[in-house]
């Protein structure tokens, strides 16, 4: 004859296990079963004692369908195509898209367009003419270097190979730029620390 | 296999290049043109934020002496720094600051041994040299002994007249132009015909010169000034590998 008497809970019911805590007032800690030991092992022993009346093969099965479920997922995920990391100099931020934001100046004259285009003619023929000056410098470099090399050859054939041999010591060759003015000797410049904010993207 | 006895002698050379240290001047069209750019792109763009806020104080400004507004209900105690008053102490900030001159003491003295001289242009080292019973002008050479490369010769050349301790880098292992010539009649011999000369091309990387004893006499010219001291034949065949 079962009671639902706190002390007499049959010991397989555990979802009536659960229903009976929830309808007692009470906050005293009880045992949930006789199977159970102590007061302090509640949650370890019964799913223990639980265990052996599950099936395996359930178990088994079920975690392997959660796997095979799991690695489907991670399959998909991986095969859909690399986020692009985005450029940033090409997005303009929205705050530069307001109207007051843009520059109010008198239209540009007649002469100043005819002034201009003239100017962009200029500047072609001056850029060509240095282009071709270019060119022809070094033209004459390679044509002076060849000279040098024909005649090393008919003096003697090992010096010539040791010339043609590639220098391994000459690249990469870095050198700073020329500046508008020269360093002055003695400067200290003002202290300070930068700090670097770029974004760093990873794909 | 024995080689027959050459008729030429082997002279290796080292031209070394003090490269610039400041931008040439530009041209006018240059300047032109970069004015027009900068016109250009001042018309394309957008008023950025310190332009917004110099414009809204502005306007501000202007808004108070028409009206009369009495400052002290706005801003009580609080002292504003406007825009325009930032632009004007970064002026001055930029004012107080002295770069060193283009133009330096040794441009001024025409101190041709001096590295400082013209420092937008490319620097070559001459040394006065004896060949035969004359003292000339000459890129430092030295004459290549058997069993060194014709790289290692113009090091040496150079090594001789500069010291151990400079530091530059030789573009390459390849020749860069040549000199050939004739001894006059009176030494010229069977084996002894004339002399090759093989220039090679190196940039200067030491900066300072100071642990350098130069023995015999040196210049450090550019090449408009190079006439002044090189024979028109050998001038010739210099300029060809010089870039201006």
């Amino acid at each position: 004859a079962e009671s639902m008497s706190p002390k007499s809970v049959p010991p397989h019911a555990l979802c009536s296990f659960s229903f009976l805590s929830s309808w007692l007032p009470q906050t005293v800690p009880f045992r949930g079963s006789h199977w159970q030991t102590s007061l302090l092992a509640f949650r370890a022993s019964l799913p223990m004692r639980a265990q052996p009346k599950k099936k395996k093969k359930v178990d088994v099965k079920r975690e392997q369908a959660q796997k095979d479920r799991m690695k489907k997922k991670i399959k998909k995920l991986e095969k859909a195509a690399p986020e692009m990391i985005p450029i940033e100099d090409f997005i303009t931020p929205l705050k530069y898209s307001d109207s007051n934001r843009v520059r109010s100046l008198p239209p540009l004259s007649f002469e100043e367009t005819e002034r201009r285009v003239l100017l962009m003619k200029k500047w072609c023929l001056f850029k060509q003419k240095q282009d071709k000056a270019e060119k022809k410098a070094i033209q004459t470099l390679l044509e002076a270097q060849q000279e040098a090399l024909k005649e090393l050859r008919l003096e003697s054939e090992e010096l010539y190979q040791a010339a043609i041999r590639r220098d391994e010591g000459l690249f990469p060759f870095e050198r700073d730029g020329p500046n508008y003015t020269p360093p002055l000797p003695g400067y200290d410049p003002p202290e300070g620390k930068c700090v670097d904010i770029t974004k760093v993207y990873t794909q | 296999t024995a080689a027959a006895p050459r008729p030429w002698r082997l002279f290796g050379a080292m031209c070394l290049l003090r490269l610039p240290r400041i931008t040439q001047p530009l041209e006018k069209e240059e300047e032109e043109m970069a004015a027009l750019m900068g016109q250009i792109e001042l018309e394309k763009s957008l008023y950025s934020d310190h332009e917004i806020r110099k414009l809204e104080e502005e306007q501000q400004l202007r808004r108070r002496k028409e009206s009369a507004y009495d400052d002290d209900d706005e801003a009580p105690g609080k002292t504003v720094i406007m825009a325009q008053d930032l632009e004007d102490k970064w002026e001055q900030k930029l004012l107080q600051f002295e770069a060193a001159p283009r133009i330096t003491d040794a441009d001024k003295n025409n101190n041709r041994t001096s590295l400082n001289r013209k420092l937008d242009s490319n620097l070559m080292l001459l040394v006065k040299q004896k060949i035969g019973n004359q003292e000339l002008w000459l890129l430092p050479q030295v004459e290549w002994q058997p069993g060194e490369t014709l790289r290692s010769t113009a090091e040496r050349a150079m090594a001789m007249f500069l010291g151990d301790h400079v530091q530059a880098k030789i573009l390459g292992n390849a020749p860069y132009g040549i000199y050939k010539y004739k001894f006059p009649r009176a030494i010229r011999t069977e084996d002894n015909v004339g002399a090759k000369v093989f220039f090679f091309k190196a940039f200067l990387q030491s900066t300072d010169l100071s642990q350098a004893e130069l023995k015999e006499d040196y210049l450090w010219v550019t090449k408009d000034e190079l006439g002044d001291y090189l024979k028109s034949e050998y001038l010739k065949k210099v300029n060809r590998f010089l870039l201006d």
